[in-house]
């Protein structure tokens, strides 16, 4: 038997493969990922998105070196020299579409698995356009590391089109843009749901949060506690999103940040995508940017650690690069020093209209 | 072809700068055909008997009975030999003065060799080094021969210094394998357990002469059951870590951790001898240097090779945890057979001290013997430890050495107490 994502040898009774760490016999491998049609497609009053619905391409795996010692990594996933546990793809990975964007999507230090999602796009022709996404797998349910990627790259995939102009008002505008945001997040729903065991118990399910750059025009949607951030040059920082969590609720009640971040039960999310969720509708907004500066999608395993605004800010500052991967590396590095106690992914895009 | 699985025991959990990892790695072999038979080579079998001037009539007749029984089970096609001991060693059959010295075993020489073995009669000394060395050269005589096994009986304790055995032992280790047999109770159980586990093989009482024929048909049954002659265990261990032990804990306790030879830098080599369909444990403990919370690694590769063929992996993991709940748990294989090494061991101690006079200290030992096998559930320990030891309160250790003990009751004790069972379910 091979693992159907990376061809390696498989043990007959392999649950998952030692070398990627796919799934086994799930037929749900990186590489057959396909996307469904968003299914409020057809009654769309204004225009209908345009999606290249093109299979997603994986690359291949080569030997690998040890990250730790420099030696090969064996069949068998760890390093044949200090035998450190390479990290498999699903556990460590990033994505650069093009040199003004990038993220990185990693396990942490103590979950024993990445249920957190990236994916990335991005075209360089002007206006200069992206598209991030970040969905947080609920480690409570099964399957939500597969779950989680099939969602947030089937929402990447629906939102990869120009966004409808509409009538050519701006109110127009941003109606067809929360169409188009809000059948993404209904994508990611249908891929979250298509990719759960129907008998589970406890469902595959994840956070969402997209985020649209399109030359100075940023647009976000949310379902959960994943956030989208700007940070203006110069400035301190401003969250977009607003969290479907208890201590947001605490919050809106009068509750201050850091108390009700604290609270018992602060992390639970009130919205989320999966098959026993009540509300797949996210919340959406805009923001238009009149300078430069850097758009941020991250799940909680970073702010976690650096709530406000301008705290990220600081360490960005810190981390001493312009480069979107290498900043977005150092924002991971930096959340797993201050404990790692969930997974972690930051998504950046250097935005200069 | 023989197949080989291998399954992995261990928690691989370490607390924050926790360093040892501790795994039992369960082999099991399959479709082993039978001996000389896998198409790597020939299967040899030597039987020696001891012919000192010890063996009285009746266990001389009933280690000839035994002996051409053992030649009955023996796969025609196989070489074989038959080695008469005592002060030197003497090839009874075949009856040749050169050139190779064991022949094919069929109808004609199947014959010839029981009517050698009734030709033998009891006189002279006892000295087994001689015996070894003979059996060493017959094997070496038949370059078609790969799969050695020698079955050896004596009756009396080795008149020779133990560095000369010793020296004969090392000899004979990694080229041949033996079962070893003590006729009566004026052997000794150190000095024969000391042949067999060098040359991986039993060691156990046959304490009356009419109990021989079934015990060596016994034997030479397994030993025409193993189609794999030889098999290696393997045991890579990550850069800068230490193999703290290797040893076998089923069917017995053998410390493998001193038979190291390197294969590579990381990697070394056990030998195991040749399997039948069998299954056997190993219990491995690695030494590693600690690193971060959350960090995993690979602790030891543990295989199980045939020549430079690996036919099974199992994999030794450390993960490093804050978690005292999955940190502070003992794999149950693990306790089990740690459990079962120090019952060997305690009831070996037990014996020598009580054969030195020390009653207190055989007391002690013994008791916690009786403890640890009722713990693990060592049913055979325990029956043997009752003829020797009267036990007050098993679950304490408590016990009273027997005022009147038969010798052959304490040295199968002696000789038993290598023996392990598994897990009880």
């Amino acid at each position: 038997m091979t693992c159907s994502s990376c061809g390696a040898d498989l043990a007959a009774d392999a649950l998952f493969c030692e070398a990627c760490g796919a799934k086994v016999g799930s037929g749900q491998a990186p590489t057959a990922l396909t996307v469904p049609v968003g299914a409020t497609d057809e009654d769309s009053p204004i225009s209908t998105p345009t999606a290249v619905r093109a299979p997603v391409e994986v690359s291949a795996p080569q030997a690998r070196t040890c990250a730790e010692c420099g030696g090969t990594v064996g069949a068998d996933g760890y390093c044949e020299s200090c035998g450190l546990k390479a990290a498999s793809e699903r556990d460590h990975f990033r994505e650069a579409p093009t040199a003004w964007v990038g993220g990185v999507c990693d396990r942490g230090i103590v979950h024993t698995r990445n249920e957190d999602a990236m994916a990335l796009w991005a075209d360089d022709a002007a206006p200069r356009r992206a598209v991030l996404v970040v969905c947080d797998g609920v480690s409570s349910s099964k399957d939500s590391d597969v779950a989680s990627l099939a969602g947030a790259r089937a929402a990447r995939e629906v939102l990869r089109p120009a966004m409808p102009q509409g009538m050519g008002t701006a109110e127009s505008a941003d109606a067809a843009a929360t169409k188009v945001l809000t059948s993404a997040a209904a994508a990611a729903n249908t891929a979250v749901v298509a990719h759960t065991d129907p008998a589970s118990e406890s469902p595959a399910s994840c956070t969402f949060v997209a985020l649209t750059i399109d030359g100075n025009l940023l647009r976000h949607a949310n379902i959960g506690d994943s956030r989208a951030y700007w940070f203006a040059d110069g400035g301190a920082g401003v969250q977009l999103t607003v969290d479907d969590s208890m201590a947001q609720m605490l919050m809106a009640g009068g509750t201050a940040r850091a108390e009700a971040e604290a609270a018992p039960q602060a992390h639970a999310i009130t919205k989320w995508l999966g098959r026993d969720s009540p509300d797949i509708v996210p919340v959406v907004g805009s923001l238009v940017v009149d300078g430069p500066g850097w758009a941020m999608a991250c799940s909680d395993g970073l702010w976690n650690y650096a709530s406000e605004p301008s705290a990220i800010r600081a360490q960005m500052d810190a981390a001493g690069t312009t480069d979107p991967g290498a900043l977005a590396l150092a924002l991971v590095e930096f959340a797993k020093a201050a404990g790692g106690h969930d997974n972690i992914t930051v998504a950046l895009a250097r935005v200069e209209p | 072809m023989a197949d080989f699985t291998a399954a992995v025991y261990q928690n691989e959990f370490l607390a924050d700068g926790g360093t040892d990892v501790q795994a039992i790695v369960s082999v099991t072999c399959a479709n082993a055909g039978k001996a000389g038979q896998g198409g790597s080579g020939d299967a040899g079998e030597i039987i020696i008997i001891d012919t000192s001037g010890s063996m009285g009539v009746e266990t001389m007749e009933g280690a000839k009975a035994a002996a051409i029984a053992a030649l009955n089970e023996i796969v025609d096609g196989t070489w074989f030999s038959v080695i008469s001991g005592n002060g030197a060693a003497f090839l009874a059959y075949p009856n040749v003065r050169s050139g190779p010295g064991m022949v094919r075993m069929d109808d004609r020489t199947r014959g010839e060799g029981a009517r050698a073995i009734n030709a033998l009669s009891a006189a002279g000394g006892t000295v087994i080094s001689t015996w070894l060395d003979l059996a060493g050269t017959l094997f070496a005589s038949v370059p078609e021969v790969t799969q050695r096994h020698v079955l050896l009986l004596t009756d009396g304790e080795n008149n020779e210094p133990a560095s000369v055995l010793d020296a004969a032992i090392r000899r004979a280790t990694n080229y041949y394998q033996a079962d070893c047999r003590g006729a009566g109770t004026d052997w000794k159980v150190s000095e024969i357990r000391r042949i067999a586990q060098a040359l991986l093989g039993t060691v156990d009482i046959i304490p009356e002469p009419a109990q021989m024929e079934a015990q060596f048909q016994e034997i030479m049954r397994a030993s025409m059951s193993r189609g794999v002659s030889d098999a290696q265990l393997r045991v890579w261990a990550p850069q800068g870590a230490q193999v703290v032990f290797v040893r076998q804990v089923l069917p017995t306790v053998e410390d493998l951790t001193a038979r190291r030879t390197a294969v590579n830098d990381l990697t070394g080599a056990y030998p195991t001898g040749a399997w039948s369909d069998e299954t056997r444990d190993y219990h491995v403990s690695v030494r590693l240097p600690a690193k971060a919370l959350g960090q995993e690694q690979l602790a030891a590769r543990v295989q199980i090779a045939i020549g430079d063929d690996v036919k099974a992996q199992g994999l030794v993991k450390a993960k490093w945890s804050s978690d005292d709940n999955l940190t502070a748990r003992i794999d149950s294989q693990v306790a089990h057979y740690t459990g079962q090494t120090e019952l060997a061991a305690v009831i070996q101690e037990g014996l020598a001290a009580k054969s030195a006079g020390n009653e207190e200290l055989a007391t002690t030992k013994l008791g916690r013997a009786v403890q640890l096998a009722a713990e693990t559930g060592n049913d055979e320990a325990t029956a043997k430890l009752r003829k020797v030891v009267d036990v007050q309160d098993a679950e304490a250790g408590t016990v009273r050495l027997k005022k009147a003990v038969e010798k052959a009751d304490e040295m199968a004790l002696d000789t038993a107490s290598t023996k392990t069972t598994r897990v009880r379910k």
